[in-house]
């Protein structure tokens, strides 16, 4: 049962294998797709190389891979005739470049293609170049004998450029400057540009800047021509610690397509103008790296720290000096401090002189000159100006500097000696003297002098304790205000008593007019025989009068206060009995022909104006 | 009785303060005639800057000396510094000397009091003791009139040092703005520490050290 079964399957699987192989028959046959090399690292490429037998079939598609890049850079076909056939063949290279690290498997480009594994690694950051099949993982290719090159000298592998930092030194302390030079070599013809200045790797360094004009040399190494570029800078480390300081810079390099053992003869014939006519080339973007310094970094010391000490780590030697040494009081002066020797300049400072005695001191400038290209040898000019308040022979004391000395490994201070000046009686604030005047007087007699001087005056008239004018100086101030002050007080008092004796004046004149409307409402009554009438306007006149006079409000005076008050006169009893008739003709109508009106006018009279009885 | 005992002290109190400041010093004085001479005696060994200072001096204690004008000129015009012209007013101010014209203002301080006062005590006498009054304050106005004018120049400054630097700030290092030739007359009108900020007759202002300058009224 079951052989029959397999003999029915047979014819079947014949024809399904007839139908799947017969399109890739049709699309013509593969005769080999290599990949070199294998294995390269990010930044690199491989050469992926297809060649087909037969030229009239459809094109080849590339395949898609994630993380690779495919670039057709050659196609290129090939006619030969074996045993009277023809074959032709078609080959096209590709250029792989990765774009992320691990391993990648490119599938068949056509069915009966076997898939093709490339590993890509990650970058060491070591001395790479794009042509992967010279690497170090694919030995059948070094194109460059190491071992012939000069000391000091890391080649990339193809043997394109290298990169050198020369350092003098291997332990530092931190903020201490360094001179380090940087080559660059680039072989003709390969190195297509150089794309930028070299630069550190990493942040534990400082590199001061790079000159755009490096020096240019031309060299053979190896046996090949390069072209080297060198800088000279200033490193200097910012934290303590041990470091691999590496140098990268950035390159276009012309990469050969050729195949291995082609690219090998290339280098064979040497001549870079022949290997760039033979051999077809792409350009790459690398970058190059220097081979790792390392670097022990520490820190300063604590102890034995002057308090001026400033950063300052080198070799330094200190000078003073000061102009003019011969100054007036009030002028200017210059002290200089010049600070000479190699290290970082950038931190050395110094306060110069911040408080001395009769000097006015101001904070100082400062200059650098540098000796070389990198400013690592030089001298640094600190300018303090000065001004003496003083006239006399004057000392200024010594100037110190501290600065760390990495030879020695310890703090060190150099000191200047005092500075001695002449300081001479300033110009402006004199009033020469008579031998002074007579000395400039007679340095050029008057008949000489140019300009035509009108002759001296006499020395005669009034002497001035002041320029100031005499009406602005204090003392003599005080005269007009103190005159002023008297005129004011006189014034015032005069403009008082005037005002004084005009009130007295016009409050008698009121109570004048005030009596005689009394005495004609009381002529008035008496000639009317209104007795009551009469009394009631005397009793009321008076009432207000003594009133007034007593300080009181009339209608709140009573008869016991009023008879309290007014004495034991004759006034005061005709006032009481002038009141006690006013209080009886209020009852009882007295008759007029007993009563004498002109009497008692005369008493209302006094009563109202004060006068005394006769 | 108290009214003549006040005023008997005043006029004590006038006497003995007008003695007091019309009093001579012994030594260390200036006279007109004295810096006259003295900027002659500069001007003749050089130095321009001081004679002008000199000659500044003595035109504020004899502000109608001819010979001092006339040598201020002289020292100037070769150094191309312009002299200062005087108005009509500033001619009229300045008839008398600063020190003549203080008492005159006081004269005219009593003739103002006495007037008012007469015309509160002699009615009778009133025209007469308003026009005093008018006087006294006439007088008193050309004392300030005078002042007035004199203000300025008491504020002013001779560049004693020939290419003074005036610097935009008050400091040695300070950028420079311009130069101030010797002799130039400035006006001061600040001071910061070791400088004085100028202003030139041009109008221009910058910030010169007090060492360059010599003020025309040395402050006391």
């Amino acid at each position: 049962m079951s052989s029959k079964r397999i003999r029915r399957a047979e014819p079947i699987a014949l024809i399904v294998a007839l139908l799947v192989t017969a399109p890739a028959l049709a699309t013509g046959i593969l005769a080999s797709a290599t990949i070199e090399p294998a294995e390269i690292t990010i930044g690199e490429s491989a050469q992926l190389t297809i060649t087909s037998l037969d030229a009239d079939t459809q094109p080849i598609t590339l395949p898609l891979v994630s993380g690779l890049e495919f670039r057709v850079v050659e196609r290129s076909r090939r006619i030969e005739f074996i045993n009277g056939a023809t074959l032709a063949t078609t080959t096209m290279v590709v250029r792989v470049t990765p774009q992320v690290a691990g391993t990648f498997t490119i599938p068949g480009i056509t069915p009966v293609s076997q898939p093709l594994v490339l590993r890509v690694d990650k970058d060491n950051g070591i001395g790479n170049s794009s042509l992967a099949a010279n690497s170090s993982s694919s030995p059948s290719r070094p194109t460059i004998a190491r071992g012939a090159l000069p000391s000091g000298i890391h080649m990339t592998p193809d043997g394109s450029a290298f990169v050198q930092l020369s350092v003098p030194k291997r332990d530092v302390y931190v903020g201490e400057s360094i001179p380090v030079s940087i080559e660059v070599g680039m072989r003709a013809g390969v190195v297509r540009s150089l794309n930028g200045l070299p630069m550190l790797a990493g942040s534990d360094f400082t590199l001061n800047n790079l000159s755009r004009q490096p020096e240019r040399v031309q060299k053979t190494i190896d046996g090949k021509p390069f072209t080297v570029l060198t800088w000279h800078s200033v490193l200097a480390a910012v934290k303590p610690g041990s470091f691999s300081l590496i140098v990268e810079s950035p390159l276009t390099v012309r990469i050969s397509t050729r195949p291995q053992r082609e690219a090998m003869l290339e280098d064979q014939l040497g001549d870079p103008f022949m290997q760039n006519i033979f051999g077809p080339t792409v350009q790459k973007d690398i970058k190059v790296a220097s081979p790792p310094v390392e670097l022990t970094v520490s820190m300063l010391p604590t102890e034995g720290r002057p308090p001026d000490f400033s950063g300052a780590v080198g070799a330094f030697a200190i000078a003073t000096d000061i102009s003019p040494l011969t100054a007036a009081a009030g002028d200017p002066l210059t002290l200089r401090l010049h600070v000479i020797g190699s290290g970082n300049f950038d931190r050395v400072d110094s306060a110069m002189l911040a408080h001395v005695d009769q000097w006015k001191t101001y904070p100082p400038k400062s200059s650098f000159k540098s000796n070389d290209a990198i400013g690592y040898k030089g001298e640094k000019i600190f300018e303090q100006p000065l001004i003496a308040s003083k006239p006399g022979a004057q000392t200024l004391p010594g100037l110190t500097f501290s600065y760390f000395e990495p030879t020695t490994r310890r703090y060190e201070t150099a000191r200047s000696a005092p500075l001695g000046v002449t300081i001479s009686p300033s110009l402006a604030d004199s009033s020469l003297t008579a031998q002074q005047l007579a000395a400039l007087t007679t340095a050029q007699p008057t008949d000489q002098s140019p300009g035509g001087l009108r002759p001296d005056h006499i020395a005669s008239g009034s002497i001035a304790s002041s320029l100031i004018p005499l009406y602005l100086q204090p003392r003599f101030l005080a005269i007009p205000s103190l005159l002023t002050f008297a005129f004011a007080g006189g014034w015032l008092r005069l403009r008082r008593r005037a005002a004084d004796s005009t009130g007295r004046n016009s409050r008698r004149d009121r109570g004048l007019s005030k009596a005689n409307r009394v005495l004609v409402q009381l002529e008035a009554a008496a000639r009317a025989g209104d007795s009551a009438q009469f009394f009631n306007v005397a009793r009321s006149a008076l009432q207000r009068a003594l009133a007034a006079r007593w300080q009181l409000a009339p209608e709140q005076m009573s008869a016991a206060d009023m008879d309290a008050r007014l004495g034991s006169d004759g006034d005061s009893d005709e006032i009481r009995q002038l009141f006690a008739l006013a209080d009886e003709a209020n009852y009882s109508p007295l008759q007029p022909a007993t009563i004498d009106f002109a009497r008692w006018t005369r008493i209302v009279r006094r009563g109202l104006t004060g006068e005394t009885a006769p | 009785m108290i009214v003549r005992a006040q005023l008997a002290a005043l006029i004590i109190g006038v006497v003995v303060l007008g003695c007091q400041a019309r009093a001579q010093p012994a030594e260390g004085g200036y006279s007109a005639a004295g810096l006259y001479n003295l900027g002659n005696a500069y001007a003749r060994a050089g130095k321009p800057g001081m004679a002008v200072l000199n000659y500044e001096r003595a035109s504020l204690l004899a502000p109608n000396d001819p010979d001092i004008e006339a040598n201020l000129r002289a020292v100037r015009e070769p150094l191309h510094l312009r002299s200062e012209s005087r108005n009509w007013f500033e001619r009229a101010v300045v008839l008398a000397s600063p020190r003549m014209l203080s008492w005159i203002g006081l004269l005219g301080l009593m003739a103002v009091g006495a007037g008012l006062l007469a015309e509160q005590l002699a009615i009778r006498h009133r025209w007469t003791c308003r026009a005093a009054t008018l006087c006294g304050v006439a007088l008193i106005g050309l004392t300030v009139c005078n002042g007035v004018v004199l203000w300025p120049r008491l504020h002013e400054a001779v560049v004693i040092v020939n290419a003074t630097p005036a610097r935009v700030s008050p400091a040695p290092m300070g950028e420079t703005s311009f130069v101030l030739p010797e002799a130039e007359t400035v006006k001061m009108t600040a001071q910061y520490e070791d400088f004085a900020l100028v202003q030139t007759r041009a109008g221009r202002t910058g910030w010169v050290s007090r060492a360059n300058l010599a003020p025309v009224v040395a402050q006391p």
